[in-house]
Protein backbone atom coordinates (compact mmCIF):
# COMPACT_ATOMS: atom_id res chain seq x y z
CA UNK A 1 0.00 0.00 0.00
CA UNK A 2 1.34 3.38 -0.89
CA UNK A 3 -1.12 5.11 1.41
CA UNK A 4 -1.43 8.01 -1.00
CA UNK A 5 -4.79 9.64 -1.56
CA UNK A 6 -6.32 10.12 -4.96
CA UNK A 7 -8.31 12.84 -6.63
CA UNK A 8 -9.74 13.81 -9.99
CA UNK A 9 -6.27 14.47 -11.36
CA UNK A 10 -5.45 10.79 -11.03
CA UNK A 11 -8.25 9.93 -13.41
CA UNK A 12 -6.34 11.71 -16.15
CA UNK A 13 -3.06 10.07 -15.14
CA UNK A 14 -4.63 6.63 -15.15
CA UNK A 15 -6.32 7.22 -18.49
CA UNK A 16 -3.07 8.39 -20.05
CA UNK A 17 -0.98 5.56 -18.65
CA UNK A 18 0.94 7.96 -16.42
CA UNK A 19 -0.09 6.52 -13.09
CA UNK A 20 2.78 4.45 -11.60
CA UNK A 21 1.98 0.77 -11.86
CA UNK A 22 2.36 0.25 -8.11
CA UNK A 23 -0.36 2.84 -7.48
CA UNK A 24 -2.90 1.13 -9.75
CA UNK A 25 -4.43 -1.30 -7.20
CA UNK A 26 -4.94 1.48 -4.67
CA UNK A 27 -6.32 3.74 -7.39
CA UNK A 28 -8.78 1.10 -8.53
CA UNK A 29 -9.86 0.46 -4.96
CA UNK A 30 -10.44 4.19 -4.53
CA UNK A 31 -12.43 4.32 -7.77
CA UNK A 32 -14.63 1.49 -6.49
CA UNK A 33 -15.68 3.66 -3.57
CA UNK A 34 -16.38 6.75 -5.67
CA UNK A 35 -19.29 6.42 -8.07
CA UNK A 36 -18.88 10.03 -9.21
CA UNK A 37 -15.24 9.55 -10.12
CA UNK A 38 -16.01 6.25 -11.79
CA UNK A 39 -18.61 7.97 -13.95
CA UNK A 40 -16.18 10.74 -14.80
CA UNK A 41 -13.49 8.27 -15.76
CA UNK A 42 -15.91 6.34 -17.97
CA UNK A 43 -17.07 9.55 -19.54
CA UNK A 44 -13.57 10.71 -20.42
CA UNK A 45 -12.82 7.31 -21.82
CA UNK A 46 -15.88 7.35 -24.05
CA UNK A 47 -15.15 10.89 -25.25
CA UNK A 48 -11.68 9.75 -26.15
CA UNK A 49 -13.05 6.73 -28.02
CA UNK A 50 -15.38 9.04 -29.95
CA UNK A 51 -12.47 11.26 -30.87
CA UNK A 52 -10.33 8.33 -31.96
CA UNK A 53 -13.14 6.88 -34.04
CA UNK A 54 -13.74 10.21 -35.73
CA UNK A 55 -10.09 10.44 -36.67
CA UNK A 56 -9.64 6.79 -37.58
CA UNK A 57 -11.66 7.40 -40.74
CA UNK A 58 -9.03 9.82 -41.87
CA UNK A 59 -6.13 7.44 -41.34
CA UNK A 60 -7.72 4.99 -43.75
CA UNK A 61 -8.09 7.61 -46.47
CA UNK A 62 -5.63 7.64 -49.32
CA UNK A 63 -3.09 10.40 -49.24
CA UNK A 64 -3.94 13.32 -51.49
CA UNK A 65 -1.53 13.53 -54.44
CA UNK A 66 0.26 16.57 -53.08
CA UNK A 67 1.27 14.67 -49.98
CA UNK A 68 2.46 11.59 -51.78
CA UNK A 69 6.14 10.87 -51.77
CA UNK A 70 6.82 11.81 -55.37
CA UNK A 71 5.34 15.23 -54.82
CA UNK A 72 7.47 16.11 -51.86
CA UNK A 73 10.26 18.32 -53.01
CA UNK A 74 8.05 19.84 -55.73
CA UNK A 75 5.80 21.39 -53.16
CA UNK A 76 6.26 24.98 -54.18
CA UNK A 77 5.13 24.29 -57.73
CA UNK A 78 2.30 22.07 -56.58
CA UNK A 79 0.94 24.70 -54.24
CA UNK A 80 0.21 27.30 -56.90
CA UNK A 81 -2.08 27.60 -59.89
CA UNK A 82 -4.33 24.76 -60.91
CA UNK A 83 -3.18 22.60 -58.01
CA UNK A 84 -5.06 24.97 -55.77
CA UNK A 85 -8.22 24.45 -57.79
CA UNK A 86 -7.80 20.69 -57.67
CA UNK A 87 -7.26 20.89 -53.97
CA UNK A 88 -10.44 22.86 -53.56
CA UNK A 89 -12.29 20.22 -55.55
CA UNK A 90 -10.71 17.50 -53.48
CA UNK A 91 -11.95 19.19 -50.37
CA UNK A 92 -15.56 19.24 -51.51
CA UNK A 93 -16.49 16.10 -49.65
CA UNK A 94 -14.99 17.39 -46.44
CA UNK A 95 -16.62 20.74 -47.03
CA UNK A 96 -19.98 19.06 -47.37
CA UNK A 97 -19.54 17.53 -43.96
CA UNK A 98 -18.37 20.81 -42.54
CA UNK A 99 -21.36 22.45 -44.18
CA UNK A 100 -23.69 20.21 -42.26
CA UNK A 101 -21.99 20.81 -38.99
CA UNK A 102 -21.43 24.50 -39.53
CA UNK A 103 -24.96 25.06 -40.73
CA UNK A 104 -26.27 23.01 -37.89
CA UNK A 105 -24.35 25.05 -35.36
CA UNK A 106 -25.31 28.24 -37.08
CA UNK A 107 -28.96 27.30 -37.32
CA UNK A 108 -29.01 26.09 -33.75
CA UNK A 109 -27.61 29.33 -32.52
CA UNK A 110 -29.84 31.54 -34.64
CA UNK A 111 -32.77 30.22 -32.71
CA UNK A 112 -31.48 31.69 -29.50
CA UNK A 113 -29.85 34.77 -30.91
CA UNK A 114 -32.33 36.22 -33.34
CA UNK A 115 -35.34 33.94 -33.23
CA UNK A 116 -36.55 32.68 -36.56
CA UNK A 117 -39.21 33.18 -39.18
CA UNK A 118 -42.58 33.51 -37.57
CA UNK A 119 -44.13 31.13 -40.01
CA UNK A 120 -42.06 28.18 -38.86
CA UNK A 121 -42.53 29.02 -35.21
CA UNK A 122 -46.24 29.53 -35.79
CA UNK A 123 -46.47 25.99 -37.06
CA UNK A 124 -44.62 24.68 -34.03
CA UNK A 125 -46.92 26.69 -31.80
CA UNK A 126 -49.91 25.09 -33.53
CA UNK A 127 -48.38 21.67 -33.18
CA UNK A 128 -47.79 22.12 -29.47
CA UNK A 129 -51.26 23.55 -28.95
CA UNK A 130 -52.84 20.70 -30.93
CA UNK A 131 -50.87 18.23 -28.86
CA UNK A 132 -52.07 19.81 -25.65
CA UNK A 133 -55.70 19.73 -26.74
CA UNK A 134 -55.85 16.20 -28.12
CA UNK A 135 -53.38 14.45 -25.85
CA UNK A 136 -55.59 15.47 -22.93
CA UNK A 137 -58.65 13.99 -24.64
CA UNK A 138 -60.03 10.81 -23.12
CA UNK A 139 -62.63 9.59 -25.60
CA UNK A 140 -61.77 11.21 -28.90
CA UNK A 141 -58.03 11.41 -29.02
CA UNK A 142 -57.95 10.54 -32.71
CA UNK A 143 -60.24 10.82 -35.67
CA UNK A 144 -59.08 7.63 -37.36
CA UNK A 145 -57.67 4.84 -35.20
CA UNK A 146 -54.53 2.80 -35.64
CA UNK A 147 -56.64 -0.19 -36.73
CA UNK A 148 -57.09 1.64 -40.03
CA UNK A 149 -53.45 2.57 -40.32
CA UNK A 150 -53.07 2.42 -44.10
CA UNK A 151 -56.29 4.31 -44.68
CA UNK A 152 -55.18 6.92 -42.13
CA UNK A 153 -51.79 7.42 -43.72
CA UNK A 154 -53.16 7.54 -47.28
CA UNK A 155 -55.89 9.98 -46.33
CA UNK A 156 -53.60 12.37 -44.45
CA UNK A 157 -50.95 12.17 -47.17
CA UNK A 158 -53.52 13.17 -49.77
CA UNK A 159 -54.97 15.98 -47.76
CA UNK A 160 -51.67 17.44 -46.60
CA UNK A 161 -50.07 16.99 -50.00
CA UNK A 162 -46.91 15.10 -49.14
CA UNK A 163 -46.13 11.43 -48.69
CA UNK A 164 -46.47 10.73 -45.00
CA UNK A 165 -45.88 7.67 -42.92
CA UNK A 166 -46.99 6.93 -39.39
CA UNK A 167 -43.65 6.16 -37.76
CA UNK A 168 -43.33 2.90 -35.87
CA UNK A 169 -42.17 3.91 -32.39
CA UNK A 170 -42.82 0.59 -30.68
CA UNK A 171 -39.11 -0.01 -30.12
CA UNK A 172 -39.17 3.10 -27.96
CA UNK A 173 -42.32 2.06 -26.13
CA UNK A 174 -44.89 4.14 -27.98
CA UNK A 175 -47.87 2.67 -29.84
CA UNK A 176 -49.75 4.47 -32.57
CA UNK A 177 -53.23 5.50 -31.44
CA UNK A 178 -54.25 7.03 -34.75
CA UNK A 179 -54.39 10.48 -36.26
CA UNK A 180 -56.46 13.42 -37.34
CA UNK A 181 -56.70 16.16 -39.91
CA UNK A 182 -56.32 19.71 -38.65
CA UNK A 183 -56.49 23.15 -40.23
CA UNK A 184 -53.24 25.07 -40.44
CA UNK A 185 -53.23 28.57 -41.86
CA UNK A 186 -55.76 27.75 -44.57
CA UNK A 187 -54.15 24.43 -45.44
CA UNK A 188 -54.35 20.94 -44.01
CA UNK A 189 -52.11 19.53 -41.33
CA UNK A 190 -51.75 15.99 -40.00
CA UNK A 191 -51.34 14.78 -36.47
CA UNK A 192 -50.35 11.25 -35.46
CA UNK A 193 -50.82 10.45 -31.77
CA UNK A 194 -48.83 7.86 -29.78
CA UNK A 195 -49.09 6.52 -26.27
CA UNK A 196 -46.79 4.49 -24.03
CA UNK A 197 -47.62 1.98 -21.28
CA UNK A 198 -47.62 4.72 -18.66
CA UNK A 199 -50.19 6.72 -20.63
CA UNK A 200 -47.72 9.39 -21.74
CA UNK A 201 -48.60 10.77 -25.15
CA UNK A 202 -46.54 12.29 -27.89
CA UNK A 203 -47.59 13.42 -31.33
CA UNK A 204 -46.10 14.03 -34.73
CA UNK A 205 -47.51 17.06 -36.48
CA UNK A 206 -46.84 17.82 -40.14
CA UNK A 207 -47.88 21.09 -41.76
CA UNK A 208 -46.93 23.46 -44.54
CA UNK A 209 -44.65 26.31 -43.62
CA UNK A 210 -43.01 29.14 -45.50
CA UNK A 211 -40.36 27.54 -47.59
CA UNK A 212 -36.96 28.35 -46.13
CA UNK A 213 -33.73 26.60 -45.61
CA UNK A 214 -34.05 23.04 -44.41
CA UNK A 215 -32.90 22.70 -40.84
CA UNK A 216 -31.67 20.16 -38.36
CA UNK A 217 -33.51 19.50 -35.14
CA UNK A 218 -34.48 22.41 -32.99
CA UNK A 219 -35.95 22.41 -29.56
CA UNK A 220 -39.06 24.38 -28.69
CA UNK A 221 -39.78 24.85 -25.01
CA UNK A 222 -42.51 26.89 -23.45
CA UNK A 223 -43.72 26.48 -19.87
CA UNK A 224 -43.10 22.76 -19.71
CA UNK A 225 -44.43 22.16 -23.19
CA UNK A 226 -41.74 20.76 -25.37
CA UNK A 227 -41.21 19.83 -28.99
CA UNK A 228 -38.44 19.00 -31.41
CA UNK A 229 -39.02 20.20 -34.91
CA UNK A 230 -37.34 20.47 -38.26
CA UNK A 231 -38.12 21.99 -41.58
CA UNK A 232 -37.82 20.34 -44.94
CA UNK A 233 -38.97 21.30 -48.41
CA UNK A 234 -41.69 23.63 -47.23
CA UNK A 235 -43.01 21.38 -44.48
CA UNK A 236 -42.49 21.66 -40.76
CA UNK A 237 -42.34 18.45 -38.75
CA UNK A 238 -42.91 18.63 -35.01
CA UNK A 239 -42.66 15.90 -32.39
CA UNK A 240 -44.39 17.24 -29.28
CA UNK A 241 -44.85 15.85 -25.81
CA UNK A 242 -44.29 16.59 -22.15
CA UNK A 243 -41.86 13.73 -21.62
CA UNK A 244 -38.17 13.93 -20.78
CA UNK A 245 -36.16 15.91 -23.30
CA UNK A 246 -33.75 13.11 -24.14
CA UNK A 247 -36.54 10.65 -24.66
CA UNK A 248 -38.42 13.07 -26.86
CA UNK A 249 -35.26 13.71 -28.87
CA UNK A 250 -34.79 9.99 -29.36
CA UNK A 251 -38.37 9.69 -30.65
CA UNK A 252 -37.87 12.67 -32.94
CA UNK A 253 -34.72 11.07 -34.23
CA UNK A 254 -36.44 7.79 -35.02
CA UNK A 255 -39.36 9.63 -36.61
CA UNK A 256 -37.04 11.65 -38.76
CA UNK A 257 -35.23 8.56 -39.97
CA UNK A 258 -38.39 6.69 -40.77
CA UNK A 259 -39.84 9.62 -42.67
CA UNK A 260 -36.63 9.90 -44.63
CA UNK A 261 -36.53 6.18 -45.38
CA UNK A 262 -40.23 6.03 -46.25
CA UNK A 263 -39.98 8.68 -48.89
CA UNK B 1 18.94 9.60 -47.10
CA UNK B 2 16.26 7.30 -48.52
CA UNK B 3 15.87 5.69 -45.10
CA UNK B 4 15.13 9.10 -43.63
CA UNK B 5 12.66 9.84 -46.38
CA UNK B 6 10.80 6.61 -45.80
CA UNK B 7 10.75 7.13 -42.05
CA UNK B 8 9.22 10.56 -42.56
CA UNK B 9 6.68 9.35 -45.09
CA UNK B 10 5.53 6.72 -42.60
CA UNK B 11 4.55 9.51 -40.21
CA UNK B 12 2.35 11.31 -42.74
CA UNK B 13 -0.93 9.61 -41.76
CA UNK B 14 -0.39 10.53 -38.11
CA UNK B 15 0.55 14.08 -39.00
CA UNK B 16 -2.56 14.44 -41.13
CA UNK B 17 -4.75 13.09 -38.38
CA UNK B 18 -3.28 15.51 -35.87
CA UNK B 19 -3.53 18.45 -38.26
CA UNK B 20 -7.11 17.67 -39.19
CA UNK B 21 -8.14 17.43 -35.56
CA UNK B 22 -6.34 20.66 -34.77
CA UNK B 23 -7.78 22.63 -37.67
CA UNK B 24 -10.96 20.76 -38.63
CA UNK B 25 -10.78 22.12 -42.19
CA UNK B 26 -9.35 19.36 -44.41
CA UNK B 27 -7.71 21.72 -46.83
CA UNK B 28 -6.03 23.85 -44.17
CA UNK B 29 -4.90 20.68 -42.43
CA UNK B 30 -3.21 19.31 -45.53
CA UNK B 31 -1.60 22.71 -46.06
CA UNK B 32 -0.12 22.42 -42.61
CA UNK B 33 1.15 18.89 -43.25
CA UNK B 34 2.64 19.96 -46.54
CA UNK B 35 4.41 22.92 -44.92
CA UNK B 36 5.69 20.60 -42.24
CA UNK B 37 7.06 18.12 -44.78
CA UNK B 38 8.72 20.86 -46.76
CA UNK B 39 10.42 22.11 -43.66
CA UNK B 40 11.41 18.60 -42.65
CA UNK B 41 13.00 17.81 -45.99
CA UNK B 42 14.85 21.10 -46.02
CA UNK B 43 16.29 20.37 -42.59
CA UNK B 44 17.01 16.68 -42.79
CA UNK B 45 20.43 17.23 -41.27
CA UNK B 46 18.74 18.31 -38.01
CA UNK B 47 17.38 14.86 -37.53
CA UNK B 48 19.59 11.97 -36.44
CA UNK B 49 18.76 8.57 -37.91
CA UNK B 50 18.12 6.01 -35.22
CA UNK B 51 15.78 8.28 -33.29
CA UNK B 52 12.09 8.38 -34.11
CA UNK B 53 11.22 11.12 -36.57
CA UNK B 54 7.86 11.33 -34.88
CA UNK B 55 8.69 13.75 -32.11
CA UNK B 56 10.79 15.87 -34.44
CA UNK B 57 8.04 16.10 -37.07
CA UNK B 58 5.30 16.83 -34.56
CA UNK B 59 7.44 19.58 -33.07
CA UNK B 60 8.01 21.10 -36.49
CA UNK B 61 4.33 20.94 -37.21
CA UNK B 62 3.35 22.35 -33.87
CA UNK B 63 5.60 25.37 -34.43
CA UNK B 64 4.05 25.93 -37.84
CA UNK B 65 0.61 25.59 -36.31
CA UNK B 66 1.39 28.22 -33.68
CA UNK B 67 2.90 30.54 -36.31
CA UNK B 68 -0.11 30.24 -38.54
CA UNK B 69 -2.86 29.88 -35.99
CA UNK B 70 -4.33 33.31 -36.55
CA UNK B 71 -4.19 33.28 -40.32
CA UNK B 72 -5.60 29.81 -40.50
CA UNK B 73 -8.32 30.66 -38.07
CA UNK B 74 -9.49 33.41 -40.37
CA UNK B 75 -9.33 31.09 -43.34
CA UNK B 76 -11.32 28.32 -41.72
CA UNK B 77 -13.91 30.79 -40.48
CA UNK B 78 -14.38 31.92 -44.06
CA UNK B 79 -14.73 28.31 -45.15
CA UNK B 80 -17.33 27.69 -42.46
CA UNK B 81 -19.25 30.80 -43.42
CA UNK B 82 -19.23 29.74 -47.06
CA UNK B 83 -20.25 26.24 -46.07
CA UNK B 84 -23.18 27.60 -44.10
CA UNK B 85 -24.54 29.06 -47.32
CA UNK B 86 -24.83 25.69 -49.04
CA UNK B 87 -26.83 23.44 -46.75
CA UNK B 88 -28.15 21.49 -49.73
CA UNK B 89 -24.72 19.93 -50.12
CA UNK B 90 -24.98 18.12 -46.82
CA UNK B 91 -24.51 14.39 -46.70
CA UNK B 92 -25.84 12.24 -43.91
CA UNK B 93 -23.19 11.62 -41.27
CA UNK B 94 -22.78 8.24 -39.63
CA UNK B 95 -24.26 8.11 -36.18
CA UNK B 96 -22.42 6.82 -33.17
CA UNK B 97 -24.68 6.68 -30.17
CA UNK B 98 -26.05 10.06 -29.39
CA UNK B 99 -23.42 12.12 -31.17
CA UNK B 100 -22.05 11.60 -34.61
CA UNK B 101 -18.37 11.42 -35.31
CA UNK B 102 -18.23 14.84 -36.90
CA UNK B 103 -19.85 16.48 -33.90
CA UNK B 104 -16.87 15.56 -31.80
CA UNK B 105 -14.43 17.18 -34.22
CA UNK B 106 -16.55 20.30 -34.27
CA UNK B 107 -16.73 20.30 -30.51
CA UNK B 108 -12.97 20.03 -30.31
CA UNK B 109 -12.68 23.33 -32.13
CA UNK B 110 -14.34 25.00 -29.15
CA UNK B 111 -11.44 23.92 -26.96
CA UNK B 112 -8.54 26.40 -26.90
CA UNK B 113 -5.66 25.52 -29.28
CA UNK B 114 -3.20 24.86 -26.42
CA UNK B 115 -5.48 22.42 -24.68
CA UNK B 116 -6.66 20.90 -27.95
CA UNK B 117 -3.08 20.13 -28.99
CA UNK B 118 -2.24 18.59 -25.61
CA UNK B 119 -5.37 16.47 -25.62
CA UNK B 120 -4.71 15.18 -29.14
CA UNK B 121 -1.05 14.33 -28.66
CA UNK B 122 -1.75 12.36 -25.52
CA UNK B 123 -5.27 11.05 -26.10
CA UNK B 124 -5.12 10.26 -29.81
CA UNK B 125 -1.47 10.06 -30.81
CA UNK B 126 -0.65 8.14 -27.64
CA UNK B 127 2.32 10.23 -26.55
CA UNK B 128 3.51 10.22 -22.97
CA UNK B 129 3.23 13.45 -21.00
CA UNK B 130 6.99 13.93 -21.34
CA UNK B 131 6.92 13.45 -25.12
CA UNK B 132 3.95 15.73 -25.62
CA UNK B 133 5.44 18.38 -23.33
CA UNK B 134 8.59 18.24 -25.42
CA UNK B 135 6.68 18.64 -28.68
CA UNK B 136 4.71 21.58 -27.32
CA UNK B 137 7.74 23.11 -25.62
CA UNK B 138 6.14 23.37 -22.18
CA UNK B 139 6.94 21.86 -18.76
CA UNK B 140 5.31 18.51 -17.99
CA UNK B 141 3.16 20.05 -15.26
CA UNK B 142 1.72 22.53 -17.75
CA UNK B 143 1.06 19.75 -20.21
CA UNK B 144 -0.77 17.73 -17.54
CA UNK B 145 -3.06 20.57 -16.67
CA UNK B 146 -3.74 21.29 -20.34
CA UNK B 147 -4.76 17.69 -20.92
CA UNK B 148 -7.05 17.72 -17.88
CA UNK B 149 -8.63 21.04 -18.76
CA UNK B 150 -8.92 20.10 -22.41
CA UNK B 151 -10.89 17.01 -21.41
CA UNK B 152 -13.15 19.02 -19.16
CA UNK B 153 -13.75 21.59 -21.88
CA UNK B 154 -14.51 18.95 -24.48
CA UNK B 155 -16.93 17.25 -22.13
CA UNK B 156 -18.77 20.51 -21.53
CA UNK B 157 -19.00 21.31 -25.22
CA UNK B 158 -20.24 17.80 -26.02
CA UNK B 159 -22.88 18.11 -23.32
CA UNK B 160 -24.03 21.33 -24.90
CA UNK B 161 -24.15 19.74 -28.33
CA UNK B 162 -26.08 16.80 -26.92
CA UNK B 163 -28.60 19.12 -25.38
CA UNK B 164 -29.07 21.14 -28.49
CA UNK B 165 -28.47 18.35 -30.81
CA UNK B 166 -28.29 19.29 -34.39
CA UNK B 167 -28.77 16.25 -36.46
CA UNK B 168 -28.31 17.52 -39.94
CA UNK B 169 -29.84 19.56 -42.64
CA UNK B 170 -31.21 17.59 -45.52
CA UNK B 171 -30.86 18.22 -49.21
Amino acid sequence: MTGRSFDERDIHLALDGELPREDMPAYEAWLETRADMRALSARYESDRALLRDALAELTSENLPPRLQEGMIGNERAAKGGHALVLRRLGAVAALCLIAGAAFGFWAGRQQFVTGETLAALDVVGEAVAAHQVYAAEKLHVVEVGASERSHLVGWLSNRVGTKLIAPDLRADGFDLMGGRLLPSGGKAAAQFMYEDQAGERISLYVAHCIKGEDTGFRLFEDEGRRAFYWQEKGFAYTVAGSIDENRLLQLANVTYRQLLAGR
Amino acid sequence: MDGKREAIVREIPGLRRYARALLRDADAADDLVQDCLERAFSRLENWQTGTSPRRWLFTLMHNLFVDGVRARKRRSELASAAAADIPQAVSAPEQNGVLDLHDVLDALQEVSPDRRAALLLVGVEGMSYAEAADVLGVPTGTLMSRVARGRQDLREVLDLVRRRRILKAVQ
